[in-house]
């Protein structure tokens, strides 16, 4: 039962979430436009832009680099797929950084020397975001009795308001997570803030539009992470989950544009101080 | 019976027939078909008795007490003869403080405690023995080819000593079988102390100067482990009247007050052995052996001894609250220290070492929260350990062999000049941090099982961990997987032994990933019901497959999907012109050849040794202070 | 329609500029200019790039450079030459060490001449790129059909 419905999320979501991913990185480059004072470009921009790279040239600089790429692909797949479908939170989490870590491998097995710097600074990311993850995913568990993210329905108030520390800790680390300032050390999306294009430095046509697909997956499996927290037996309140999930977007892109990129050490001070706190404070509370 | 006498006899005879073979190509044939027998030997014991509760045999033998008072007396010497000769007054005292205290309580006290069943095995000592008997003796085919390579690169007119090293390796497996199989600690305690001796002189072997200190570092801390035993075999018969095993076990669950103390010693003596901080120190030591050693003492060995007795312990755990929170909480630290600590290294072994000891920290932990699911998830880790940890140290010595270095910076570009070895090393790698792989799974199930009882600061230590662990292990995979032009492929050269026993353990570890629902089903939850009379798996059976399916998923990719792809080759982008795209070279703008490195972060200054090593072993020292010093006033908080 | 209209990136590279025409291009990127709206982005890495804009004259120190920036672009591609330096040489066509032009080096599809070049007609430029750029994605993918 549970592995039928993780199959059919994963195929739905590997053709919905796309999608949706893409007009939000659309939305993002208006929004981003319209703050700095610019027009900015067309809402499916995105989509443009990865249409473009695959009609380009496919050339790499080895011949394993899109195979480690697909991998990324079709385990965010997977991964969005276990989420929606109301399946293991936790082996959502497992997932999606065994996609993060495809993705890592397939950078540095290129040999770039700048590719290699943004799959280490990547490498560090996923170091510092990752205890706040399992966390997440521990209080959800916590907060429901059980890690099947389908047992939200069955709660009689929003999970946000037990672990609403929990809360504001992935709300941190997500930054980290959707790439943006200040804590998009291994690739930028702005021009010139980036050593040539940190992680993604190799990876050039058909690939690099994967890329692009693969983390605009993860956007919409973040963003539904972010939801989960809002959504209890009400119908409604998945709503109210979205609204939240919209504001929290914006937020994300207020905060992309108004920060410059941090020190690494700074990133996993900081994301570790916060899950340390967070995490703990909340546990504490939960169970006494 | 005859089936367990023979897997704890067989190999001694074959160590005894080595110890005199100076001849290449027999001593080939001997230990290739011997480790054919145990292998099959231990196979065929664990499909006759899957799913098997507890199996008792009435056994007992004077003559098997006065062996092992003799071998106890044989060890004392050895040592003490060691630590004249090289001048070790530590070892030399314990040794001797040990023989005494062992003499007086077997003459003294163990004479009127009869064990009337002197053998046993239930589904966790067929897990073991699985281990014990294919990995441990693959290990030993690997050693032939490694061997030679070792002999080879000694100085010229150096004393063959393999002869002894083998006889060893084979008296280690004999040692370790009786551990798993033995129901009378005295029986136990001599092949606990069996397996100490033999990794002091494992690691002494090459007879340098660091070998010799780092044996005698091994010798004292599991000397002392050995003095905590027998003190438990003490109190065992004083106050509980009993030297059986399981009965000491379930008397120690019904009545925790009384068992206190010789619980505690044995957590203790477990600890040690399973090179717990703060005795961490001997295995990170032990590295100076040839790497066979290592890997025997990493993965199906030595340490396995330890955590093999703490997960025996897990049900007492459970119910006594002073050694349940030195267990768990030395484990925990353990696990979180050095994790962070194996950021900081670049010798591919000294990772290996620092990843082992924090996975045995997490075993630790695990049996020492005692539930159902938390001993589950132990054994799992106890399995995926060994065999990904068997694997990764065979293909590191291997490398180490064919590129001259051990240094994960010299692995660049390995998956371009051993190809199948990298692609190995990788597999392995992935098993030991990556979900969905057999780790990762266990580590799942201690998720589950800790949060289910609530411990928060396990699950915190927990998640801090995973994300050191992954740090560590995904920059070396990187490393590895690096792809160039046309480099030597340095590979052909490798021994067939070699070979075979990295194929097996490749193999091994696929197929327990694959099959994870399956050996859940048919090993581990039946040991689990058996003591605990439930189920103890966490996590539900459908979660499991679909985690197996993604592990042939990625294995398909790794072994058939990599280097099939058309696309035009092109340069690494190297921001000026390139020269050699291989060889990172480009045209600076003097006009001459410059060379691009990138090197991995070790974060020395967050997470080196000399930083953090103190903090856990100070803190790891307090705990186990504070519990002897609970133990012997006698409180259990837990009565309280 | 070929996808590639709609997403120049373009990659930017310095030969031998006196600097005013690098200014007037990222002044293109700027809000006065925004050249997102055509989905211009200043990519940085020649592997991502559709347009390589090139200001400046060639002489024998970059030659091999602007080759080798031209060489790691992947197909389709277009060059357009940004001022009038690098459309014939400029003011600095008879000096010792200048070469001449852009396309001394690489075939330019867009000469963008000014002293100063102004970004409207930079912008212009990169939109008569685009025209070429989309000739030569149809011409691509008529290849790869008749590969197959």
């Amino acid at each position: 039962m549970t592995m039928l419905s993780a199959l059919i999320g994963t195929l739905l979501f590997a053709v919905i979430a796309p999608i949706l991913g893409c007009l939000l990185a659309g939305l993002d480059r208006v929004v981003s436009a319209r703050m700095q004072g610019r027009v900015g470009p067309p809402l499916l921009q995105p989509y443009y832009d990865v249409r473009k790279l695959l009609e380009k040239e496919d050339a790499s600089v080895n011949s394993v680099e899109k195979t480690y790429i697909i991998c990324a692909l079709a385990f965010a797949a997977v991964s969005g797929g276990i989420f929606f479908s109301g399946g293991n939170l936790l082996l959502c989490v497992f997932m999606i950084t065994l996609s993060s870590m495809f993705f890592i491998v397939a950078a540095y097995s290129t040999r770039s020397p700048y590719a290699e710097i943004g799959a280490h600074r990547e490498t560090l990311q996923v170091m510092s975001y990752e205890p706040m993850v399992l966390l997440f995913a521990i209080a959800f568990f916590m907060a429901t009795g059980s890690f099947n993210t389908a047992s939200v329905f069955a709660l009689e108030l929003p999970a946000v308001v037990s672990i609403w520390l929990v809360f504001l800790g992935l709300l941190y680390v997500l930054t980290i997570k959707l790439r943006k300032s200040p804590f998009d050390l291994s690739m930028s999306h702005h021009a010139h803030q980036e050593i040539v294009r940190g992680i993604t430095t190799e990876m050039s046509g058909p690939t690099l539009a994967l890329v692009e697909i693969t983390h605009w997956m993860e956007n919409v499996l973040f963003l539904g992470w972010v939801g989960l927290f809002f959504v209890w037996g009400n119908p409604i309140s998945i709503v109210l989950a979205l609204v939240v999930m919209v504001f929290v977007y914006l937020l994300e892109i207020f905060i992309d544009n108004n920060f410059a990129r941090v020190k690494w050490q700074l990133m996993l001070k900081s994301a570790w101080l916060v899950a340390l706190v967070c995490g703990t404070l909340n546990f504490v509370l939960l169970v006494f | 019976m005859a089936m367990l006498g023979f897997l704890i006899v067989f190999p001694l005879i074959v160590a005894a027939v080595l110890a005199v073979v100076r001849n290449d190509a027999v001593r080939d044939v001997i230990v290739v078909a011997s480790a054919g027998v145990i292998g099959v030997a231990s196979i065929a014991l664990v499909a006759m008795n899957i799913g098997a509760p507890g199996v008792f045999f009435a056994y007992s033998s004077g003559v098997v007490d006065m062996v092992c008072m003799a071998i106890g007396v044989l060890i004392a010497a050895v040592i003490i003869a060691f630590a004249v000769k090289y001048k070790n007054i530590l070892a030399g005292a314990l040794a001797v403080v040990q023989v005494v205290l062992s003499l007086v309580f077997e003459l003294g006290f163990a004479h009127g405690v009869h064990v009337e069943f002197g053998l046993y095995f239930d589904s966790l000592s067929l897990l073991m023995a699985f281990i014990i008997g294919v990995i441990g003796s693959g290990i030993c085919v690997y050693a032939l080819g490694y061997m030679k390579d070792f002999q080879h690169h000694e100085p010229e007119g150096a004393k063959d000593r393999r002869p002894l090293f083998f006889a060893l390796m084979f008296i280690f497996l004999a040692a370790m079988f009786a551990i798993v199989f033995c129901n009378n600690m005295v029986w136990m305690f001599t092949a606990w102390e069996i397996t100490t001796v033999c990794s002091f002189l494992l690691i002494g072997f090459t007879k340098t100067e660091e070998a010799i200190n780092n044996a005698f570092r091994q010798i004292v801390m599991n000397l002392a482990g050995g003095i905590a035993f027998v003190v438990a075999l003490f109190y065992s018969v004083v106050d509980m009247g009993t030297l059986s095993f399981t009965v000491f076990i379930a008397q120690a669950v019904l009545n925790p007050a009384i068992a206190l103390i010789p619980v505690t010693a044995l957590a203790f003596a477990g600890i040690t052995k399973a090179a717990q901080m703060p005795f961490q120190t001997w295995l990170l030591g032990a590295m100076v052996a040839p790497t066979p050693t290592s890997a025997l003492l990493h993965s199906s060995t030595m340490v396995k001894a330890g955590v093999f007795m703490l997960v025996k312990l897990a049900p007492v755990f459970l119910v006594s609250t002073v050694p349940a929170l030195m267990v768990m909480l030395v484990g925990g630290i353990t696990f979180l220290w050095c994790s962070f600590m194996a950021i900081s290294q670049s010798n591919a072994k000294r990772v290996l070492a620092y990843s082992t000891i924090a996975n045995l920290g997490l075993i630790t932990a695990c049996a020492g929260v005692g539930t159902p699911e938390a001993v589950w998830a132990a054994t799992f880790l106890v399995l995926f350990h060994a065999i990904a940890k068997s694997l990764l140290f065979l293909c590191v010595g291997t490398a180490e062999h064919h590129i001259g270095s051990r240094d994960i910076e010299d692995m660049d570009l390995l998956f371009d000049r051993m190809p199948r070895l990298a692609r190995y090393m990788m597999l392995g790698i992935m098993c030991m941090f990556i979900a969905p792989f057999g780790m990762l799974v266990a580590k799942w199930a201690t998720i589950v099982s800790l949060v289910e009882m609530g411990n928060i600061v396990l699950l915190i230590i927990l998640a801090f961990g995973s994300a050191a662990t992954f740090m560590f292990w995904a920059k070396w995979l990187g490393k590895l997987s690096g792809i160039a032009g046309q480099p030597e492929n340095v590979e052909t050269t490798v021994h067939r032994s070699e070979w075979g026993s990295v194929v097996l353990m490749a193999v091994l570890l696929v197929v327990a990933c694959v099959l994870l629902p399956y050996v859940s089903a048919f090993i581990v939850e039946p040991y689990i019901a058996y003591v605990y009379g439930v189920g103890g798996q966490a996590i539900s059976t459908d979660n499991l497959w679909i985690s197996s399916i993604c592990v042939a998923a990625v294995v398909i990719v790794l072994f058939a999907g990599l280097g099939r792809g058309k696309s035009r080759r092109v340069n690494v982008y190297m921001a000026g012109i390139t020269a050699d795209s291989d060889a990172r070279t480009f045209r600076n703008s003097l006009s001459q050849t410059s060379e691009a490195t990138a090197r991995n972060w070790y974060m020395e200054d967050i997470f080196g040794e000399k930083k953090l090593a103190p903090v856990g072993v100070g803190i790891c020292i307090v705990i186990i202070v504070a519990a002897f010093a609970l133990s012997f006033v006698g409180i259990n908080p837990g009565m309280l | 329609m070929a996808f590639a209209s709609k997403s120049p990136w373009v990659i930017h590279y310095d030969a031998s500029s006196c600097n005013g025409c690098d200014i007037e291009v990222l002044a293109t990127l700027c809000p006065g200019f925004d050249g997102e709206r055509f989905g211009v982005v200043n990519t940085g890495n020649p592997k991502h790039a559709d347009i390589f804009l090139v200001t400046g004259s060639v002489n024998e120190r970059n030659i091999s450079v602007i080759k080798e920036i031209y060489d790691q672009m992947l197909e389709p591609k277009v060059v357009v030459a940004c001022g009038i330096c690098a459309c014939s040489g400029g003011i600095f066509h008879d000096c010792y060490n200048v070469i001449g032009g852009v396309d001394k080096a690489i075939p330019v599809d867009v000469y963008a001449p000014g002293c100063a070049v102004r970004p409207e007609a930079i912008i212009d430029a990169i939109v008569e790129g685009v025209a070429v750029l989309d000739e030569k994605s149809k011409a691509l993918k008529e290849q790869k059909k008749g590969a197959r």
